[in-house]
């Protein structure tokens, strides 16, 4: 008899809470009520969530309730891609307008051998650090390789490779973090129209004397490319290229890039399929890979 | 006079001598994750402090009244029932831990949709925090501090609310402290090994150690205020060595 009353008092205490938690809750939600923007809900739901801020918005949440508010475009994503801003055009009911992905470039294409007037440096491993001592490398514009980008980089996207940062254009989602840490800022973000586009892989606005005191293939600002193409002219001692020509796409570069006598004037990006159809017949040496892991920090040496 | 020095002692335990954070270890959770900034460690020590002292507001009536051997309202409910059982004692104290999880859930919730409401740029701050408070361990452990005391009849409302409420200034002491050290630490030189959460439970370590140095002001504060040297009810798990302290 006792058990049942003890059990009937324990549910009968827990039934009383429930009853007028929820009724303080209910009221509670009813006068605390915030207005929320459905889509900012919805437009959270397909962005990334990567927080990467290379929209300039604080992070996915803040870039939401942005487009949310028609303030911010939708494809400005670009770890998202297209198909994020396609999904979030279809939820504020806009159109995409048409633009291209951007991608990180390194403008620097010397490797550590290929620049001159260097120094052993032995600090603070980071180029924000080297950045600050004089003399480490003549070519103040120079990559200085220690790796700063890689580092910073969430998609794995780009390595320090002999001494120079290279972009891995399979894995670039454009995010902008590694332009932002570069103390030298020789990264920028250019769009990329092509599966390849035309960059000059150089930073030095000096006179080509002066530039071949420190790099063996820094732009000599010889302004031989720009006689073959309008899209590119002199800024300075270093050619531009005019990625937002209405005939970018249709421009031929072949004669600038024969005449270029530097290697500043590359093209970047995956290899075109006409390229890889060429080449498929060849034969290539199998890459040699070293066997063991050495035990060597691949720090030890910032040359 | 008696009762003033009694509140005393357990204000100055629940802030100062056996701190939540930093004597007991309950509530680390918030106490390393919201500790990044002074403003908004300083709106989660608020914000827990609110929560505790709902809570123990809630539970002190419901283990005084409901929960408690031989409590008002079971043996009321028994009486109206069965007139020849009156001498009998419901004990509903194995409720105790559900009864308590659900009032701090149901505070938390409140809290949560109040600063939605008012303070919407401290709501953004706290983030995935504030609903954790209901699982905060410092406010369960307040409820169940005062239901020993209520279940030996030591304590009344005042007591209850005077921990409940000097625990979480206690908390905020710790929390804030803890920030305004890791604002400092951001531009220390920290050996690359000890970075992130490794320098932040050192650092915690021996935030806890320096609060040591309160054992023992327990029973001297008691001691001013009776003449008695006896371990005063502040020094809750350190009773003896309060005598040998300085």
């Amino acid at each position: 008899m006792m058990i049942v009353v003890s059990v009937g008092l324990a549910a009968s205490t827990l039934f009383g809470m429930a009853v007028v938690i929820s009724y303080v809750l209910g009221w509670a939600n009813k006068a605390f009520h915030v207005e929320i923007d459905p889509r900012v809900i919805r437009i959270n739901d397909v962005l990334p969530g990567a927080h990467c801020a290379g929209c300039g918005y604080v992070g996915c949440n803040d870039y939401a309730e942005a487009v949310a508010r028609g303030e911010a475009a939708v494809n400005l994503c670009a770890p998202g891609g297209p198909a994020c801003a396609e999904a979030m055009a279809a939820i504020m009911g806009v159109e995409v307008e048409q633009t291209w992905p951007y991608r990180a470039v390194v403008h620097c294409t010397a490797r550590a051998n290929q620049r001159l007037l260097r120094t052993e440096y032995r600090g603070e491993p980071t180029c924000m650090a080297a950045n600050l001592v004089n003399d480490v490398q003549g070519c103040v514009y120079g990559c200085l390789g220690i790796g700063d980008c890689e580092r910073v980089c969430d998609y794995d996207a780009i390595h320090v490779v002999e001494g120079l940062a290279e972009v891995d254009y399979e894995k670039c989602t454009g995010c902008g973090a590694c332009v932002d840490i570069c103390p030298r800022s020789i990264i920028s973000r250019i769009p990329f129209k092509a599966e390849q586009v035309l960059v000059i892989k150089c930073s030095n606005d000096d006179f080509g004397v002066e530039v071949k005191k420190v790099c063996q293939v820094g732009c000599i600002g010889c302004k031989a490319c720009t006689r073959f193409s309008e899209l590119l002219t002199m800024a300075g001692n270093l050619p531009v290229v005019d990625y937002d020509a209405d005939d970018y796409l249709l421009a031929d570069f072949a004669a600038s890039l024969e005449k270029c006598p530097a290697e500043s004037l590359v093209f970047v990006g995956t290899p075109s399929r006409a390229d890889l159809e060429a080449t498929a017949e060849e034969e290539l040496p199998e890459r040699i890979v070293p066997e063991f892991e050495t035990t060597v920090d691949k720090t030890d040496w910032w040359g | 006079m008696e009762l003033l020095g009694n509140l005393l002692l357990i204000a100055i335990g629940a802030a100062l001598i056996n701190n939540f954070v930093l004597t007991y270890f309950v509530g680390i959770c918030p106490f390393l994750g919201v500790s990044r900034r002074l403003d908004t460690a300083f709106g989660m020590g608020c914000a827990v402090t609110f929560v505790i002292s709902v809570a123990a507001l809630i539970s002190w009536t419901m283990t005084e009244f409901v929960l408690r051997p031989g409590a008002l309202v079971p043996g009321w409910i028994l009486n109206l029932g069965a007139r020849d059982t009156g001498a009998a004692e419901v004990d509903l104290s194995i409720l105790s831990y559900i009864v308590y999880i659900f009032v701090i859930a149901a505070s938390v919730q409140f809290v949560e949709m109040y600063v939605r409401k008012f303070y919407p740029a401290l709501y953004k701050s706290f983030g995935v925090f504030l609903p954790l408070i209901t699982t905060n361990c410092a406010i369960l452990f307040a409820c169940l501090e005062i239901m020993k005391h209520v279940n030996a009849r030591e304590w009344g409302l005042v007591e209850s609310m005077v921990l409940a409420i000097f625990g979480g200034v206690g908390f905020t002491i710790a929390i804030v402290l803890m920030a305004g050290i890791r604002e400092e630490l951001e531009l220390a030189d920290v050996p690359v090994a000890f970075r992130g959460a490794a320098i932040t439970l050192v650092v915690a370590g021996i935030l806890a150690l320096a609060f040591m140095g309160f054992t023992g002001v327990g029973a001297n504060i008691q001691k001013a205020l009776t003449g008695e040297t006896t371990a005063s009810p502040a020094d809750i798990r350190v009773e003896s060595s309060g005598e040998s302290a300085p």
